[in-house]
């Protein structure tokens, strides 16, 4: 015990002393240490992880837009046409949330940054949303998040990449699906 | 799911004619699943086959632009299971469609951004067949997601 108290004494000493004979012997710490500057702040993230976050923003976005139409739906419920598109749209909604699952799985970011592993959908879903949500602009959304996948994924490294075009194909089926029920 | 880049023509080249392959089993699958549909699920079967038959046209271009000769179709292809009514032919449709997507899947892994884009878009059309033949969708087409 009596040893921690000098042994701490130092070791403040030396992380409050350390920049300070670094600034007056004219040099950065990044010209001493070889690795990344820990005095620099955090480094920018890089371009997977910009992309990916992007990516997950735009899928939440689309699971909020069906659970906007589902809960619309559920208001309604006495109406078949209704029923009949909540039972269709629910099980696309359920791939959407598989999308981002896989999605939010590949994301690692550095500690400190927003935190995507926590579902902002939870507290969307509690919200009373858009007045109704039709068919067509689930349809018009799908397609998009198709387009803008295929966009994103010519930079991306080969295994997201591939998680994209996947996902892309899967909105393009669901865009079909979606034109073929003709539920409004 | 540990991918790499599949770098210049030497490996773009080898991915192409993996999805000429799938092509080529496609078109001889559509043409035994064809002869147990009639009405409208024959017609869809009959259009999905000429579109296969313009894919490999697509993908042989391709592979000649790069210097390379397309593989060539082989004669006969082991069916993964019997087929002997509508139900058998229609999940044929849906297994063949499987099997170019995830061709089609491994063109995107490569260095070349156009191919990339290529097997990206293509494997939305198989997908999207792969759905009506199924009659679901999925949530990762060509994709072993555990």
């Amino acid at each position: 015990m009596p040893d921690i108290v000098p042994r701490r004494r130092i070791l403040l000493a030396s992380a409050t002393t350390l920049p300070l004979l670094l600034a007056t012997a004219g040099c950065r710490s990044s010209d001493v240490f070889a690795g990344p500057d820990p005095l620099a702040g955090r480094p920018p993230l890089g371009h997977n992880v910009l992309t990916l976050q992007a990516v997950i923003a735009a899928e939440e976005n689309l699971i909020r837009l069906y659970q906007g139409a589902i809960n619309g739906d559920s208001r309604t419920a006495t109406r078949e046409p209704q029923q009949a598109r909540s039972r269709m749209l629910r099980p696309l909604l359920a791939q959407h949330e598989q999308h981002l699952a896989q999605l939010r799985a590949r994301l690692i970011e550095p500690p400190g940054q927003t935190d995507y592993t926590t579902g902002p959908t939870a507290s969307a879903a509690a919200s009373p949303g858009p007045a109704r949500v039709t068919t067509a602009q689930l349809r018009a959304a799908e397609r998009a998040s198709a387009g803008d996948l295929v966009q994103r994924l010519a930079t991306m490294e080969p295994a997201l990449a591939q998680l994209f075009a996947s996902i892309a194909a899967s909105d393009a089926t669901h865009a079909t699906a979606l034109a073929a029920k003709g539920l409004g | 799911m540990a991918v790499t880049t599949v770098t210049g023509v030497e490996g773009t080249v080898p991915a192409l004619q993996a999805a000429l392959a799938a092509e080529n089993a496609a078109i001889f699958g559509y043409g035994v699943a064809g002869a147990h549909l009639t009405g409208s699920g024959l017609a869809a079967a009959e259009q999905d086959w000429t579109r296969h038959n313009e894919a490999r046209d697509t993908l042989a271009a391709m592979i000649r632009r790069l210097g390379a000769a397309p593989a060539a179709t082989r004669a006969f292809y082991q069916l993964p299971f019997r087929v002997h009514d509508a139900a058998s032919a229609m999940a044929l449709a849906a297994y063949l469609e499987d099997g170019v997507t995830k061709a089609y899947l491994g063109l995107v892994a490569v260095s070349d951004e156009r191919v990339r884009r290529f097997g990206a878009l293509a494997m939305q059309g198989t997908a999207q067949r792969a759905a009506f033949w199924r009659g679901s969708t999925q949530a990762f087409p060509g994709l072993s997601v555990p």
